[in-house]
Protein backbone atom coordinates (compact mmCIF):
# COMPACT_ATOMS: atom_id res chain seq x y z
CA UNK A 1 0.00 0.00 0.00
CA UNK A 2 1.42 3.40 -1.21
CA UNK A 3 -1.09 5.87 0.08
CA UNK A 4 -1.05 6.47 3.71
CA UNK A 5 -4.18 6.97 3.87
CA UNK A 6 -5.49 4.09 2.49
CA UNK A 7 -5.46 2.03 6.17
CA UNK A 8 -8.00 4.73 8.45
CA UNK A 9 -10.16 6.57 5.71
CA UNK A 10 -11.65 4.18 4.39
CA UNK A 11 -12.55 2.61 7.49
CA UNK A 12 -14.18 6.30 8.81
CA UNK A 13 -15.88 6.70 5.23
CA UNK A 14 -17.61 3.30 5.68
CA UNK A 15 -18.50 3.33 9.00
CA UNK A 16 -19.79 6.85 8.96
CA UNK A 17 -17.30 8.42 11.17
CA UNK A 18 -16.32 11.12 8.96
CA UNK A 19 -17.59 14.55 8.67
CA UNK A 20 -19.90 15.47 5.88
CA UNK A 21 -16.57 17.77 5.09
CA UNK A 22 -14.32 15.21 5.56
CA UNK A 23 -16.66 12.41 3.44
CA UNK A 24 -16.78 14.60 0.21
CA UNK A 25 -13.35 15.33 0.34
CA UNK A 26 -12.32 11.99 0.72
CA UNK A 27 -14.77 11.09 -2.16
CA UNK A 28 -12.94 13.59 -4.23
CA UNK A 29 -9.58 11.30 -3.53
CA UNK A 30 -10.89 8.42 -4.11
CA UNK A 31 -11.23 9.54 -7.78
CA UNK A 32 -7.48 9.59 -8.11
CA UNK A 33 -6.35 6.96 -5.72
CA UNK A 34 -6.27 3.16 -6.81
CA UNK A 35 -5.19 2.11 -3.30
CA UNK A 36 -8.31 3.77 -1.61
CA UNK A 37 -10.51 2.79 -3.87
CA UNK A 38 -9.54 -0.60 -3.97
CA UNK A 39 -9.75 -1.35 -0.18
CA UNK A 40 -13.23 0.85 -0.03
CA UNK A 41 -14.30 -1.82 -2.69
CA UNK A 42 -12.54 -4.87 -0.45
CA UNK A 43 -14.55 -3.78 2.78
CA UNK A 44 -17.97 -2.83 1.05
CA UNK A 45 -17.93 -6.13 -0.03
CA UNK A 46 -16.90 -7.59 3.53
CA UNK A 47 -19.69 -5.33 5.14
CA UNK A 48 -22.20 -6.81 2.94
CA UNK A 49 -21.79 -10.37 4.43
CA UNK A 50 -21.04 -9.40 7.96
CA UNK A 51 -23.83 -7.30 7.91
CA UNK A 52 -26.12 -9.80 7.12
CA UNK A 53 -25.02 -12.11 9.82
CA UNK A 54 -25.92 -12.11 13.64
CA UNK A 55 -25.05 -14.31 16.79
CA UNK A 56 -28.20 -16.91 17.39
CA UNK A 57 -29.72 -16.00 20.65
CA UNK A 58 -29.85 -19.24 22.84
CA UNK A 59 -32.78 -20.48 23.78
CA UNK A 60 -35.22 -19.39 26.87
CA UNK A 61 -34.33 -22.79 28.60
CA UNK A 62 -30.69 -21.97 28.60
CA UNK A 63 -30.97 -18.18 29.71
CA UNK A 64 -32.95 -19.49 32.73
CA UNK A 65 -30.43 -22.19 33.98
CA UNK A 66 -27.48 -19.60 33.56
CA UNK A 67 -28.35 -18.09 36.59
CA UNK A 68 -28.72 -21.32 38.48
CA UNK A 69 -25.84 -22.63 37.49
CA UNK A 70 -23.99 -19.86 38.33
CA UNK A 71 -25.34 -19.23 41.59
CA UNK A 72 -24.56 -22.88 42.52
CA UNK A 73 -21.00 -22.30 41.73
CA UNK A 74 -20.78 -19.59 43.84
CA UNK A 75 -21.94 -21.90 46.46
CA UNK A 76 -19.74 -24.78 45.91
CA UNK A 77 -16.54 -22.46 45.83
CA UNK A 78 -17.85 -21.66 49.47
CA UNK A 79 -17.84 -24.96 50.33
CA UNK A 80 -14.29 -25.56 49.24
CA UNK A 81 -13.05 -22.89 50.54
CA UNK A 82 -15.09 -24.61 54.23
CA UNK A 83 -13.10 -27.82 53.17
CA UNK A 84 -10.01 -26.47 52.67
CA UNK A 85 -9.76 -24.05 55.85
CA UNK A 86 -11.01 -27.77 58.22
CA UNK A 87 -7.91 -29.80 56.14
CA UNK A 88 -5.34 -26.71 56.94
CA UNK A 89 -6.75 -27.01 60.40
CA UNK A 90 -6.62 -30.58 60.54
CA UNK A 91 -3.16 -30.70 59.44
CA UNK A 92 -1.62 -27.71 61.50
CA UNK A 93 -3.31 -30.02 64.56
CA UNK A 94 -1.66 -33.05 62.95
CA UNK A 95 1.58 -31.56 62.81
CA UNK A 96 1.36 -29.81 66.34
CA UNK A 97 0.42 -33.98 67.66
CA UNK A 98 3.18 -35.42 66.01
CA UNK A 99 5.87 -32.79 67.02
CA UNK A 100 4.28 -33.49 70.13
CA UNK A 101 4.35 -36.98 70.84
CA UNK A 102 7.51 -37.32 68.33
CA UNK A 103 8.67 -41.36 68.31
CA UNK A 104 5.27 -43.21 68.46
CA UNK A 105 3.84 -44.08 65.22
CA UNK A 106 -0.35 -44.28 65.22
CA UNK A 107 -2.41 -44.61 62.26
CA UNK A 108 -3.37 -40.88 62.42
CA UNK A 109 0.15 -39.80 61.82
CA UNK A 110 0.97 -41.83 59.05
CA UNK A 111 -2.45 -40.73 57.56
CA UNK A 112 -1.57 -37.03 58.36
CA UNK A 113 1.75 -37.78 56.83
CA UNK A 114 0.45 -38.81 53.57
CA UNK A 115 -2.19 -35.79 53.36
CA UNK A 116 0.85 -33.43 54.35
CA UNK A 117 3.17 -34.87 51.37
CA UNK A 118 0.13 -34.47 48.85
CA UNK A 119 -0.25 -30.91 49.67
CA UNK A 120 3.19 -30.03 49.50
CA UNK A 121 3.61 -31.83 46.72
CA UNK A 122 0.38 -30.26 44.92
CA UNK A 123 2.06 -26.83 46.14
CA UNK A 124 4.98 -26.81 44.69
CA UNK A 125 3.51 -28.15 41.24
CA UNK A 126 1.03 -25.22 41.37
CA UNK A 127 3.86 -22.38 42.38
CA UNK A 128 6.01 -23.85 39.58
CA UNK A 129 3.00 -23.39 36.84
CA UNK A 130 2.61 -20.42 37.70
CA UNK A 131 6.44 -19.11 38.13
CA UNK A 132 6.45 -20.77 34.45
CA UNK A 133 2.97 -19.39 33.22
CA UNK A 134 3.99 -15.92 34.19
CA UNK A 135 7.67 -15.59 32.50
CA UNK A 136 5.83 -16.32 28.90
CA UNK A 137 2.66 -14.56 29.70
CA UNK A 138 1.92 -12.42 26.94
CA UNK A 139 -1.22 -10.28 28.99
CA UNK A 140 0.64 -10.04 32.50
CA UNK A 141 0.40 -6.39 31.30
CA UNK A 142 -3.22 -5.91 30.82
CA UNK A 143 -4.29 -4.35 33.70
CA UNK A 144 -7.76 -5.47 35.13
CA UNK B 1 -26.44 -10.54 46.02
CA UNK B 2 -30.11 -9.45 45.31
CA UNK B 3 -28.21 -6.70 43.41
CA UNK B 4 -25.61 -9.26 41.90
CA UNK B 5 -28.31 -10.92 40.16
CA UNK B 6 -29.40 -7.50 38.62
CA UNK B 7 -26.48 -7.16 36.98
CA UNK B 8 -26.00 -10.79 36.16
CA UNK B 9 -29.15 -10.64 34.27
CA UNK B 10 -28.08 -6.86 32.57
CA UNK B 11 -25.46 -8.66 31.37
CA UNK B 12 -25.28 -12.28 31.03
CA UNK B 13 -26.46 -11.89 26.91
CA UNK B 14 -23.80 -9.92 25.97
CA UNK B 15 -20.85 -11.79 28.29
CA UNK B 16 -21.85 -14.67 26.85
CA UNK B 17 -22.09 -13.38 23.28
CA UNK B 18 -18.25 -11.89 23.75
CA UNK B 19 -17.00 -14.88 25.10
CA UNK B 20 -18.52 -16.41 22.30
CA UNK B 21 -16.47 -14.44 19.91
CA UNK B 22 -13.40 -15.02 21.55
CA UNK B 23 -13.61 -19.18 22.60
CA UNK B 24 -16.09 -20.17 19.64
CA UNK B 25 -17.58 -22.90 22.07
CA UNK B 26 -20.83 -22.62 23.43
CA UNK B 27 -20.37 -24.44 26.77
CA UNK B 28 -17.21 -22.52 27.45
CA UNK B 29 -18.80 -19.17 27.27
CA UNK B 30 -21.10 -20.08 29.07
CA UNK B 31 -18.78 -21.09 31.83
CA UNK B 32 -16.04 -18.23 31.28
CA UNK B 33 -18.75 -15.84 30.99
CA UNK B 34 -20.33 -17.02 34.37
CA UNK B 35 -16.10 -17.01 35.77
CA UNK B 36 -16.28 -13.61 35.20
CA UNK B 37 -19.43 -12.87 36.73
CA UNK B 38 -17.99 -14.52 39.78
CA UNK B 39 -14.77 -12.82 39.82
CA UNK B 40 -16.44 -9.62 39.95
CA UNK B 41 -18.49 -10.61 42.66
CA UNK B 42 -14.93 -11.54 44.50
CA UNK B 43 -13.06 -8.23 43.01
CA UNK B 44 -16.57 -6.12 43.88
CA UNK B 45 -15.04 -3.87 46.77
CA UNK B 46 -11.85 -2.84 44.03
CA UNK B 47 -14.60 -1.82 41.42
CA UNK B 48 -14.78 1.96 41.63
CA UNK B 49 -18.27 3.48 41.71
CA UNK B 50 -17.58 6.54 39.78
CA UNK B 51 -16.26 4.88 36.98
CA UNK B 52 -18.87 2.76 34.11
CA UNK B 53 -19.63 -0.62 35.03
CA UNK B 54 -19.10 -2.16 31.76
CA UNK B 55 -15.99 -1.70 30.95
CA UNK B 56 -14.40 -2.84 34.31
CA UNK B 57 -16.39 -6.07 33.58
CA UNK B 58 -15.26 -6.54 29.88
CA UNK B 59 -11.64 -6.62 31.29
CA UNK B 60 -11.51 -9.05 33.59
CA UNK B 61 -13.92 -11.20 30.91
CA UNK B 62 -11.60 -10.85 28.10
CA UNK B 63 -8.30 -11.97 30.44
CA UNK B 64 -10.42 -15.10 31.57
CA UNK B 65 -11.20 -15.59 27.54
CA UNK B 66 -7.31 -15.18 26.73
CA UNK B 67 -6.06 -17.09 29.45
CA UNK B 68 -8.84 -19.70 28.35
CA UNK B 69 -7.58 -19.37 25.13
CA UNK B 70 -3.67 -19.81 25.96
CA UNK B 71 -3.86 -22.13 28.40
CA UNK B 72 -5.66 -24.84 25.52
CA UNK B 73 -3.00 -26.45 23.20
CA UNK B 74 -5.39 -27.08 20.43
CA UNK B 75 -9.00 -25.07 19.81
CA UNK B 76 -11.96 -26.88 20.72
CA UNK B 77 -13.89 -27.85 18.21
CA UNK B 78 -16.33 -24.89 17.28
CA UNK B 79 -20.01 -25.15 18.16
CA UNK B 80 -22.20 -25.32 14.91
CA UNK B 81 -25.31 -23.11 13.85
CA UNK B 82 -23.67 -20.29 16.50
CA UNK B 83 -23.69 -17.86 13.52
CA UNK B 84 -26.74 -17.15 11.77
CA UNK B 85 -28.18 -14.41 8.96
CA UNK B 86 -30.80 -12.09 9.76
CA UNK B 87 -34.28 -13.95 8.98
CA UNK B 88 -35.32 -10.96 5.53
CA UNK B 89 -32.58 -12.99 4.10
CA UNK B 90 -33.81 -16.12 3.97
CA UNK B 91 -36.38 -14.57 1.98
CA UNK B 92 -34.25 -14.49 -1.29
CA UNK B 93 -33.75 -18.05 -2.85
CA UNK B 94 -31.07 -20.97 -1.51
CA UNK B 95 -32.98 -21.90 1.94
CA UNK B 96 -32.29 -21.90 5.16
CA UNK B 97 -30.09 -24.84 4.96
CA UNK B 98 -27.57 -22.93 2.53
CA UNK B 99 -27.48 -19.89 4.81
CA UNK B 100 -26.79 -22.22 7.86
CA UNK B 101 -23.77 -23.40 5.79
CA UNK B 102 -22.59 -20.00 4.63
CA UNK B 103 -22.92 -18.64 8.20
CA UNK B 104 -20.87 -22.06 9.15
CA UNK B 105 -18.16 -20.92 6.56
CA UNK B 106 -18.07 -17.51 8.02
CA UNK B 107 -17.71 -18.82 11.72
CA UNK B 108 -14.71 -20.87 10.95
CA UNK B 109 -12.74 -18.05 9.19
CA UNK B 110 -13.22 -16.03 12.23
CA UNK B 111 -12.04 -18.41 13.65
CA UNK B 112 -9.07 -18.49 11.46
CA UNK B 113 -7.79 -14.89 12.84
CA UNK B 114 -6.08 -14.09 15.79
CA UNK B 115 -7.86 -14.04 19.22
CA UNK B 116 -6.82 -9.81 19.04
CA UNK B 117 -8.18 -9.36 15.51
CA UNK B 118 -11.33 -11.64 15.95
CA UNK B 119 -12.26 -9.89 18.96
CA UNK B 120 -12.23 -6.22 17.00
CA UNK B 121 -14.56 -7.81 14.41
CA UNK B 122 -17.17 -9.25 16.73
CA UNK B 123 -17.24 -6.34 18.50
CA UNK B 124 -17.20 -3.46 15.54
CA UNK B 125 -18.69 -5.65 12.93
CA UNK B 126 -21.02 -8.25 14.78
CA UNK B 127 -22.10 -6.83 17.79
CA UNK B 128 -21.80 -2.90 16.58
CA UNK B 129 -19.73 -1.63 19.04
CA UNK B 130 -18.28 2.07 17.78
CA UNK B 131 -14.68 2.62 17.64
CA UNK B 132 -15.11 4.89 20.66
CA UNK B 133 -16.03 2.62 23.00
CA UNK B 134 -14.35 -0.30 21.29
CA UNK B 135 -11.23 1.65 22.99
CA UNK B 136 -12.47 2.05 26.01
CA UNK B 137 -13.52 -1.81 26.62
CA UNK B 138 -9.77 -2.65 25.32
CA UNK B 139 -8.06 0.25 26.81
CA UNK B 140 -6.31 1.37 23.87
CA UNK B 141 -5.96 4.71 21.50
CA UNK B 142 -8.90 4.79 18.82
CA UNK B 143 -6.28 5.11 16.61
CA UNK B 144 -4.86 1.25 17.15
CA UNK B 145 -8.63 -0.07 17.33
CA UNK B 146 -9.09 1.61 13.50
CA UNK B 147 -5.37 -0.06 12.46
CA UNK B 148 -6.57 -3.48 14.42
CA UNK B 149 -9.75 -3.78 12.45
CA UNK B 150 -7.94 -2.62 8.91
CA UNK B 151 -5.97 -5.80 9.09
CA UNK B 152 -8.55 -8.12 10.59
CA UNK B 153 -11.22 -7.13 7.78
CA UNK B 154 -8.52 -7.51 5.10
CA UNK B 155 -7.08 -10.78 6.74
CA UNK B 156 -11.50 -11.94 6.81
CA UNK B 157 -12.06 -10.41 3.70
CA UNK B 158 -8.78 -12.88 1.70
CA UNK B 159 -10.86 -15.82 4.16
CA UNK B 160 -13.78 -15.27 2.34
CA UNK B 161 -12.34 -14.69 -0.86
CA UNK B 162 -13.98 -16.84 -3.44
CA UNK B 163 -17.31 -17.83 -1.76
CA UNK B 164 -20.27 -17.07 -3.25
CA UNK B 165 -22.73 -15.20 -0.29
Amino acid sequence: MSCPRSEIDPLRYLDGVMSPGEREEFQRHLESCEDCTRTVQRFEELGRITRRVKMRDPTDEFWQTYWKSLYRRMERRVAWIFILIGTVIFSVYAIYEMIRSFGVLTLEKVAAAFILIGVLLLLVSVVRERCHQYKVDRYKDVKR
Amino acid sequence: MEAFGRIVKMYMKTAYSVALGYVGNVEDARDLSQDAFIAVYRARKSFDVSKPFFPWFYTILRNICLNFIKSRRKLKVLSEDVLEFRSDDYETPGGYASYSERAGIIWEALFKLSPEHREIVVLGDLSGFSYKEIARMLDLPEGTVMSRLYYARNRLYELLEGFDF
